[in-house]
């Protein structure tokens, strides 16, 4: 029912707001965000460097584009299996974790941008520029699909033995392979199902934008934006990363259109404080998963002095 | 029953957050509510407060609000369909130097704000996806600086007007024409790996082999290259007469310092943007390094006072910046020309749809006189008028002035004021 409603909310967007560019990069952005929640809310390794993924997705449907002439249906596959064959070949990076990992995608994403940047061949130099191959309103509603259908395989993820599987490794990786939980090979999938979906939004930003020059789709604040998203509607859940990034994303849109010379300075506060009051992301809200709200504490705290509640929060 | 109760406020908690978020989506159309209205023509643009291009972006939006004041000042800016002199109101939203946030807010302008027409940010980069808009959405857009060639090689394109600085291609005809004038034979091109230096590096290229020569160095490197030590040595060991660096800013100051820490000296030394950005090079290079190199002269050291719309550079700089003259640089100058290309396009326009604006500028092609030259426009909207003569930076004092040493068409060779000092003497 929730993902009906967010379908239908994102269907809706254009009667709201008019503004497609907008409303098609906020499709883009949740793609990212859930691709965020695999890898990370799932397995628990936090993909720094996940632009690359995405960079490679607009990468190998624009050239699939201006080479072979692809249609844009054609052009989105290719750009998922170019991003499927880019976490191929980095999937040796899932052997360390933590800060190291990390790092080492941060570093990934920025070996494969050096590369497009100044090859000619990918037209590095002179910059992409493709035809339209759909109209903003076309390309919106195949944005909406997109979300869709990733919203329904998560959902299929997060329901499946493969989803169990994926949150033992994360909660323990020595003890769900005890358990005979294969670690690698589930871990890769996992990785490689995030790479899918970063190539497909990839491909959708490519035709969206058209004309872009290397720096825009390798540009690191991609991966902080996708990450933070997620983290702020709530990784391991479905509806979260959907919700992170409708919230912030708008307001990020609202302050730099009514507040453009204090842009990064209010959007910037206002995480910092949405980070410390809902560090369990906004689902934590609804109850059932995540940390408590540091507001909802302090309530807590108030009732359980005036003897309404113990410390825990329950009824006394 | 508490618990009950808790869970309401939870539920009402996140739908607070849900209203919240609607209502910033939903105010966004509002917010922007200042556009085209009666007795107002709305121009949309952007700029980067921050980031890697707010040192450009800045000044040259300095420039375009400076001509906004300046035309409202003067009652308005005349619109030929409508007979009368409207007021300007400039709609303009900071990008924070990231294209992507570009695409949304160029939207918006068109969108939400429904501006009659919108101006570029700085640079390619910034102007890439605001080209695509254009297109799409049939919108005319004045593009400052972005001369990106893939931009005007689509075929006719009614849509984007590129305002300063021709296509990047067509920039190095003079240092050819000077090249050949001192009997240079043996050059060595270095270029950074875009759009803006590799196009300089294969015209010269070719233009060398249209006289049988082929330089004795020609290398591209990333735009990140910031060290210069290696491939400085390997330059001298091909022994030229002339060493041509197209490279943006950065580039240019890292290379020029290599030259100067290694007391590296060449006889004739080229690079792009010392005569752009004067301040900056006097204070990350130094004038000595300067000394007896060559630069693209663009104005305020073009000095071009024979306009026949907007002011002359003289009286540019004394109302821009009274009494800091010496402070304006070539974006300011560029943001303000932007400005009268708008002007000219209401002026002389048809009707008030796109076309019709445009048909404004066909109407004063190869006819419309600013401070940075000619105005004149090719069949896809790229800038084929404002030439840029080769200047020399020869010691002046404690700093260097900037003397034209080879016009780039035949109407620039009365600004000439000096022969090229061939070859460069040592400091």
């Amino acid at each position: 029912m929730p993902l009906a409603l967010v379908v239908a909310v994102l269907a809706s967007g254009p009667a709201l707001y008019n503004n497609l560019a907008f409303l098609t990069t906020l499709a883009i952005y949740i793609l990212l965000a859930q691709g965020v929640n695999v890898v990370y809310g799932f397995t628990g390794y936090l993909p720094f460097g996940y632009v690359g993924f995405f960079g490679a997705g607009i990468y190998g449907s624009s050239l699939a584009i201006t080479y072979w002439h692809v249609g844009g249906y054609a052009a989105i596959g290719l750009g998922a299996a170019t991003s499927i064959i880019a976490g191929l070949i980095l999937s040796p990076l899932l052997r360390l974790s933590g800060a190291y990992f990390a790092l080492a995608t941060l570093a990934a994403s920025q070996a494969l941008y050096f590369i497009v940047a100044n090859e000619s061949w990918t037209f590095g130099e002179s910059g992409m520029s493709l035809p339209l191959l759909f109209s903003p309103t076309a390309l919106y509603a195949i944005s909406v699909v997109a979300v869709a259908l990733t919203l329904i395989v998560i959902l299929l993820v997060r329901d499946s033995h493969f989803g169990l599987s994926l949150r033992a490794i994360r909660s323990d990786p020595v003890s769900a392979a005890m358990a005979g939980v294969n670690v690698v090979r589930t871990r890769t999938l996992a990785w490689l199902l995030s790479a899918a979906l970063a190539g497909v939004a990839g491909a959708l930003w490519a035709m969206m934008t058209s004309a872009f020059y290397a720096e825009t789709p390798f540009d690191l604040t991609i991966s902080v934006y996708a990450i933070v998203f997620a983290l702020f509607g709530g990784v391991r859940t479905v509806i979260g990363p959907v919700l992170g990034t409708i919230v912030l994303y708008s307001l990020y849109q609202y302050i730099g259109i009514s507040n453009p010379q204090y842009f990064e300075l209010i959007y910037g506060l206002l995480i910092v404080l949405l980070v410390l009051f809902l560090p369990g992301g906004l689902t934590s809200l609804v109850g059932g998963r995540g940390d408590r709200p540091a507001w909802w504490n302090w309530v807590l705290r108030r009732r359980s002095a005036h003897g309404d509640l113990t410390p825990e929060g329950r009824s006394s | 029953m508490r618990r009950v109760i808790f869970k309401t406020y939870r539920r009402l908690a996140l739908v607070g957050a849900l209203v919240a978020s609607g209502l910033a989506v939903a105010a966004l159309p509002g917010a922007a509510s200042a556009g085209a209205s009666g007795g107002v023509i709305t121009v949309g643009t952007l700029y980067a407060n921050t980031g890697s291009f707010a040192t450009s972006s800045m000044p040259e939006y300095a420039g375009l609000q400076f001509w906004v004041k300046q035309v409202n000042a003067a009652g308005g800016m005349y619109v030929a369909p409508l007979k009368k002199k409207e007021q300007v109101k400039l709609v303009s939203f900071n990008d924070q130097s990231d294209p992507a946030t570009a695409t949304t807010l160029y939207n918006q302008l068109l969108t939400q704000n429904k501006v009659n027409v919108f101006v570029a940010d700085f640079g390619s980069v910034l102007t890439a996806p605001a080209v695509t808009i254009a297109k799409d959405q049939k919108h005319l857009l004045f593009d400052i600086t972005g001369s990106g060639t893939s931009f005007f090689s689509s075929g006719p394109n009614p849509y984007v007007v590129l305002t300063s600085l021709p296509v990047s291609a067509v920039w190095p005809k003079p240092v050819v024409g000077l090249l050949s004038s001192l009997k240079i034979k043996r050059v060595a091109i270095l270029y950074c790996q875009n759009d803006f230096d590799q196009a300089q590096a294969a015209a010269i290229q070719g233009f060398l082999s249209k006289e049988g020569l082929k330089p004795v160095y020609f290398q591209g490197v990333p735009t990140t290259q910031s060290d210069y030590s290696t491939i400085v040595q390997a330059i001298k060991g091909t022994n030229p007469q002339a060493v041509l660096e197209f490279g943006y800013p950065n580039n240019d100051i890292a290379f020029l310092n290599q030259l100067k820490s290694t007391n590296t000296h060449f006889n004739f030394v080229l690079t792009p943007f010392p005569g752009q950005l004067p301040t900056l090079f006097q204070q990350d290079v130094g004038a000595k390094a300067l000394d007896w190199g060559y630069t693209y002269a663009v104005p305020p050291i073009l000095k071009i006072n024979q306009v026949n719309i907007g002011l002359g550079l003289n009286q540019f700089l004394a109302k821009f910046a009274p009494g800091k003259e010496s402070s304006v640089n070539f974006l300011n100058v560029a943001g303000y020309n932007a400005g009268l290309a708008i002007q000219a396009a209401f002026a002389h326009a048809t009707s008030m749809s796109q076309l019709g604006i445009r048909a404004g500028l066909t109407a004063v092609n190869g006819k419309l006189q600013t401070l940075e030259g000619t105005f004149a426009l090719n069949k896809a909207g790229a800038q084929v008028g404002e030439l840029l003569p080769v200047s020399q930076m020869v010691p002046a004092g404690s700093g260097f002035a900037y003397k034209i040493v080879y016009p780039a068409t035949p109407a620039q060779k009365a600004m000439v004021n000096a022969t090229a000092k061939y070859p460069a003497p040592k400091a």
